[in-house]
């Protein structure tokens, strides 16, 4: 017996509440982390048993059987055969299954039991299986599959101390390497299912045949015209809202940060500390934090569409259309998680079994407008996008012109992915098959838990990648100092301007300016710097002005800029790679560097035809 | 009268009387089987996913609903059954 805290898998199918049960056990004590060659996230954290001693769990990946499909299924087999690189083999499974399903999620059950760890099955959602007219008898389970079942709720943390405690008899019970290493053979489909109905049935005190709920929202919002009206009408609403919801919060956050400069200006002498710290740092990331209102309204909708089982369906509807393109709706999750970031869209293309399919999917990921082009685009449709209706509607303008830079970047990535597939991903047509699970209210502490793991990653970032950005940007701008009497503007003086000048020649034709070829440069790291970099720039050409520094980034723009130049900079920021770890990313999950610079080659070739024909159409249309 | 399922009428419940197998790829043929798709289990198709497309197609088999593509239905062979179960 080791000394250590039991090693206990959280191990089931898909949608049988896992991930809930995980974060009911252990809280927020989490880790995440990647297992060591592959980018499937490693979910660990600590629960304890009623004495207080530690138990450590980790979360696998969702599984149909022990002969993965997939890199997420791979691992999940790994672990549970003790073959993972860096990970002992668990002490003990928690086989989770949905009471609800059981003549499915039994078969996993059943071949998991057959690898002789010590097994305590959590019968999960008794509380659905219930609503849908389901009655069930753990301990009639518990004698069919020879294991301790306890029914859990773990949204409600029901049964979770039985479970607990189950667990610790099982581990105190275990007989020292019962479980061998060979893993028994491959068992036959036809027979385990027949085995999970015969126990399911035997289990089963009350049923009615069918899920009332699930089977009525399903004819609705699976309706073939009506189904995509609503999922039109609820992107919609979502980008509408991540607008208008977050303003408030922005205002208020730009509010705080202003006034802070201000203490800074007054409490500090005039030199290069307290410059470092007003423009530098407050300014450059005071402007990308602002945008953290946005970032968390978009993920609500992402997790709430996620845990209410709304996603698969938005899935299914839009796999025909993928199909068309040679994707599946399969893709279809990764690329809208992609809208709020393209690099957990990026790693959530695991999923996706074929490897053609997968690696377009990667390839297109970046075009998928992310909430780190909202601040760019935010800025500059407040700057030249006046804030009205639409002929007298309550659409606002702002809002369609930002619902359709989305759709701009969706078209462009259907058109790229039809082209990709037939010429550089060629291969057979992917297939699609997967549940449709039972609708369920998302349980309000793992949305939470989930936003604040999203919004700490983009703080994290906003505190190192663009803090360094934007202070290194802050000294090329800053020096060397104009000469006194000089008539050359400072930014134009300093090395940032120097080489931005040369960006200039290049970008030039697609009407950029000056200000735009100088924010480009630190946006490579990340989009969002662009707005930084502007703002640092323009408050380090006002000087020491307050009021100049106080005005707002975008009247400034929209003094200077023509429309042409500010439509064209949008349409750049559609297409352009800027994100070196969305290519990083992209390096890792194609195990190389040809897609990553494949898809940093197309997507600036795209930007910079796209930015051009949009400034020479708008030129055209007089409005240069 | 026999079928193939992407055929089945929208709403008919019918039973799976053979699999071609060989129309699918080895490891579709197994998820097939591990989602309990196999001979002799009754089946009813739901819903289509688009107005101006067949793909996919939902289809619930027992208590649980799944997804597959077109392609994938075409392979199985069905005979519908005469009771239209209440839903």
């Amino acid at each position: 017996m080791t000394t250590a805290a039991p090693l206990v898998a959280l191990v089931g199918n898909p949608n049988a509440g896992k991930s809930s049960l995980f974060n009911a056990l252990t809280g927020a004590r989490q880790k995440i982390a990647n297992y060591p060659g592959v980018t499937v996230e490693r979910r660990s954290g600590r629960a304890s048993f009623a004495d207080g001693r530690p138990i450590e769990l980790i979360d696998l990946p969702g599984s149909y059987s022990l002969t993965p499909a997939s890199l997420d299924e791979a691992v999940t087999r790994d672990v549970v055969l003790g073959q993972q690189v860096g990970d002992r083999r668990p002490d003990a499974l928690i086989v989770v299954v949905d009471a609800g399903n059981l003549d499915q999620h039994l078969c996993f059950a059943l071949e998991l039991i057959d690898q002789g760890l010590p097994v305590v099955v959590a019968l999960n959602m008794v509380d659905m299986a219930a609503r849908d007219g389901l009655e069930l008898d753990a301990a009639a389970l518990a004698a069919g599959l020879g294991v301790p079942v306890v029914a859990t709720v773990a949204v409600r943390k029901r049964g979770l101390d039985d479970l607990v405690a189950a667990l610790d008899t099982a581990l105190r019970g275990r007989v020292e390497n019962a479980a061998s290493n060979a893993a028994p053979p491959v068992p036959d489909q036809r027979s385990l299912h027949s085995r999970a109905r015969t126990l399911s049935r035997a289990a089963t005190l009350a049923e009615t045949p069918v899920r009332r709920w699930t089977n009525a929202i399903d004819r609705v919002v699976l309706h073939p015209v009506l189904g995509f009206a609503i999922l039109l009408a609820l992107l919609f609403v979502m980008f509408q809202a991540v607008y208008a919801w977050a303003s408030p919060f922005a205002d208020a956050l730009e509010g705080g940060i202003g006034t802070v400069q201000a203490l800074v200006v007054g409490a500090m002498p005039d030199g290069f500390l307290r410059g470092l710290i007003v423009e530098g740092l407050l300014g450059g990331v005071g402007s990308v934090v602002v945008f953290l209102p946005q970032i968390i309204i978009l993920f609500l909708f992402i997790l709430l569409l996620e845990a209410s089982g709304y996603m698969t369906r938005a899935a299914f509807l839009m796999d025909g259309l993928m199909a068309k393109v040679g994707l599946s709706g399969r893709g279809f999750i990764p690329l809208l998680s992609s809208f709020a970031c393209a690099i957990p869209g990026i790693m959530a293309t695991r999923a996706i079994p074929d490897a053609q399919d997968r690696l377009t999917t990667i390839l297109v990921a970046p075009l998928m407008t992310c909430s780190a082009r909202l601040p760019v685009y935010a800025l500059i449709i407040g700057a030249f996008i006046p804030a009205q209706s639409v002929g007298g509607t309550i659409i606002g303008l702002q809002g369609l012109v930002l619902f359709g830079l989305y759709l701009f970047g969706i078209v462009g990535a259907l058109v790229v992915a039809l082209v990709l597939r037939r010429t550089v991903t060629k291969g057979t047509t992917a297939g699609m098959m997967m549940e449709l699970p039972r609708y369920q209210m998302p349980r309000v502490g793992d949305v939470l838990l989930g936003l604040w793991q999203r919004a700490w990653a983009f703080l994290k970032r906003a505190g190192t990648i663009i803090l360094a950005t934007t202070v290194v940007l802050w000294l090329l701008l800053t020096y060397p100092k104009v000469p006194e009497g000089s008539s050359i503007s400072q930014v134009d003086y300093s090395i940032a301007g120097r080489i931005a000048s040369g960006v200039e020649v290049v970008v030039a034709p697609i009407g950029f300016n000056h200000d735009i070829a100088l924010a480009l440069i630190p946006a490579m790291a990340a989009r969002e710097v662009a707005v930084a970099a502007l703002a640092t720039a323009n408050a380090v050409d006002a000087g020491d002005d307050e009021d100049a520094v106080a005005a707002a980034l975008g009247d400034t723009i929209a003094g200077e800029w023509s429309l042409a130049t500010a439509l064209a900079f949008l349409a750049w920021f559609v297409f352009a790679p800027q994100c070196i770890s969305t290519i990083a990313v992209t390096r890792r999950e194609t195990n190389g560097w040809k897609w990553p610079l494949f898809m940093v080659g197309y997507l600036f070739a795209l930007a910079y035809v796209a930015a051009g024909i949009t400034y020479w159409s708008a030129r055209a249309l007089g409005l240069g | 009268m026999e079928t193939s399922l992407d055929r089945l009428p929208l709403g008919r419940a019918a039973r799976i009387i053979a699999i071609d197998w060989d129309m699918l790829d080895p490891a579709e043929g197994r998820r097939l089987r591990e989602l309990g798709l196999l001979d002799g289990v009754e089946l009813t198709a739901l819903h289509r996913g688009g107005l101006f497309w067949r793909d996919p197609l939902a289809v619930a088999i027992g208590r649980m609903r799944i997804a597959i593509r077109a392609r994938h239905a075409a392979a199985i062979r069905v005979a519908p059954l005469d009771v239209v179960p209440a839903e």
